[in-house]
């Protein structure tokens, strides 16, 4: 293959039709930078339930009467339960240091015994499976609950699964953006690129006459495609960069603390998928401008 | 070189482009194809160039069965025939260096070689100072040398010119058609179709004759017109 002379052709072809050019990539600007929004503000849903789930505690309170034997069997039925990732004991003193932490050091001072009970802090697999495991413990025997209630197991019921429900709900309906945006972006450049090779068929149809076989006349616009597709790409991962993190700076500047925003990686993030916002949109953007110009010229390529 | 045998080539609804042509044109022969418009010339250039497929009847450019031709073999073939056009054909994003260049380029030719035959080429045919001239930028008998230097750049066996000299005044188009002849000189096959009469019969080549897709006439020294010949003979009884 003659890349030198594809590639003079290919650049050559784009110097003069440059307007044309100009639309195709900024066609792959656009989708593309749309899909990069996508990814960034699908990773940072992903974050955002990653964190809440795992703020998702049961906590179980111990009476203080409740005899060894009763702790001991409250242990065993928690380790029994396959949902449960993990626990921990807080036993009273560390409640009261939390406590203290938290509160300050006057209001406990004056305490004559230590008021807070020990108790078991549970985190489950999933989420949604809380609710299942939280009833378990409601009847425990060891379990501090005023009579007639189960206020000694506490954790976050229906605020916390809404929330996660919406975001799982978010999550579909990126995805499905995603794919929407990606065949708009497929269907805008073959489209740019059709109307570029229309407005060439004349010379297609010489190239064919000189005795050029297909993949002679192919390469130039396929090259072509794939440097407007390289090039709308790599500005569209700089340009949702700089706003992403244009964001999270101004977010964290600011004092809405609730929200917090990750900036997404532009290089490569080691281990998770996509990869970095640069190689994801690049590797895109070239593929598209190629296989829309592969498109659009197999009709005046068919022999 | 070229064998037509029992060639039918109908257009879609039932227009008559080629009718049982059966023809043989040898190696290293000059031929001028004539008819009135519609009467097929083109038709039987774009056959031998495999653009169109004929619905009957068989068809041998040097020995190839064009028939049985795989699609991906068509550029072999149409590197092997140089042509040209009534409305040239040149690249117009190309230089004339380049728009010549480029047949060298389709066959892969070595980049050193290219540098020493396209020069060689354009001074041949007389355009030594228009090299990096764009086609816009020269006259149509000009443009036409052009495409004559791209169709013979390869030194094909075979060269198909359609109505070559028909854009252009007659004293450019003797010039053409004597660089033609210089091809054919070489031994190189050329079928020229064209309505230049004058120049039909002040060649005296091998002329067919075309009428509504059938042969009509096929003459070693033959002039433009039938008429012309009975009138000879005529006159010589
Ligand atoms: N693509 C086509 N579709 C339908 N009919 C066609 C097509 N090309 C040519 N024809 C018809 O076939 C017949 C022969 O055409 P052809 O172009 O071979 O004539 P020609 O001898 O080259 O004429 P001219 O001297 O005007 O160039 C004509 O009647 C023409 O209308
Ligand atoms: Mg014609």
């Amino acid at each position: 293959m003659r890349l030198g002379f594809f590639l003079s052709e290919a650049f050559g072809s784009m110097r003069r039709n440059w307007v044309m050019a100009m639309a195709a990539v900024i066609t792959v600007f656009i989708s593309t930078a749309i899909l990069g929004a996508v990814l960034v503000t699908r990773d940072n849903l992903n974050q955002g339930a990653t964190s809440l789930k795992n703020r998702v505690l049961i906590e179980v309170f111990i009476k203080d009467g409740a005899t060894d034997e009763q702790k001991a069997t409250l242990e065993q039925r928690i380790q029994s339960i396959p949902e449960i990732k993990s626990y921990q004991y807080i036993s009273k003193d560390e409640a009261l240091r939390r406590f203290r932490k938290r509160f300050g050091e006057r209001i406990v001072q004056n305490l004559p015994i230590n008021p807070l009970p020990a108790s078991y802090e549970i985190q489950v697999k999933d989420a949604n499976q809380v609710d299942g495991v939280a009833r378990q413990f409601f009847d425990d025997p060891a379990v501090d609950n005023d009579p007639g209630t189960h206020n000694g197991v506490k954790y976050a019921r229906e605020t916390v699964r809404k929330m996660l429900g919406t975001i799982n709900l978010v999550g579909i309906g990126m995805w499905i953006a995603t794919g929407v945006f990606a065949l708009a972006a497929v269907l805008l450049i073959s489209t740019t690129v059709r109307l570029s090779i229309f407005a060439r068929r004349r010379e297609v149809e010489i190239m064919r006459l000189v005795g050029a076989t297909n993949w002679f006349i192919r390469w130039p616009f396929v090259l072509e495609g794939f440097i407007t597709g390289l090039i709308g790409a790599v500005v569209a991962a700089g340009f949702v960069w700089l706003c992403n993190w244009a964001l999270a700076n101004w977010l964290e500047s600011s004092d809405i603390d609730f929200l917090q925003i990750r900036v997404f990686s532009m290089w490569w993030q080691s281990g998770s998928w996509p990869a970095g916002l640069l190689p994801t949109l690049a590797v895109l953007g070239a593929a598209l401008g190629a296989l829309g110009s592969m498109v659009a010229l197999r009709r005046y390529l068919k022999t | 070189m070229i064998v037509f045998e029992d060639v039918t080539k109908i257009y879609d609804p039932d227009v008559v482009g080629l009718q049982d042509f059966t023809c043989h044109i040898g190696k290293g022969e000059f031929v001028f194809l004539v008819g009135a418009s519609g009467s097929g010339k083109s038709t039987l250039i774009k056959l031998v160039l495999k653009e169109l497929q004929p619905d009957s009847g068989r068809i041998l450019v040097a020995g190839r069965n064009l028939g049985t031709l795989r699609h991906r073999k068509v550029p072999l073939l149409r590197r092997n025939i140089g042509c040209v056009f009534q409305d040239f054909k040149l690249l117009p994003n190309k230089t004339v260096y380049d728009n010549v260049a480029y047949a060298l380029e389709v066959v892969g030719e070595p980049r050193r070689s290219i540098r020493r035959k396209v020069p060689e080429i354009l001074s041949l045919v007389g355009l030594s100072d228009k090299t990096a001239n764009y086609p816009h930028e020269i006259s149509g008998g000009e443009q036409q040398r052009v495409s004559v230097a791209r169709a013979f750049v390869n030194h094909p066996p075979l060269l198909l010119a359609d109505e070559p000299t028909g854009n252009i005044d007659p004293e450019t188009a003797v010039g053409i058609m004597q660089l033609l002849v210089r091809i054919n000189r070489t031994g190189t096959t050329v079928v020229v179709a064209t309505h230049d009469r004058d120049m039909v019969n002040r060649m005296r080549r091998r002329v067919l004759q075309l009428d509504n897709g059938r042969l009509v006439r096929d003459e070693r020294r033959g002039g433009y017109d039938q008429v012309t010949e009975v009138e000879e003979q005529e006159a010589l009884t």
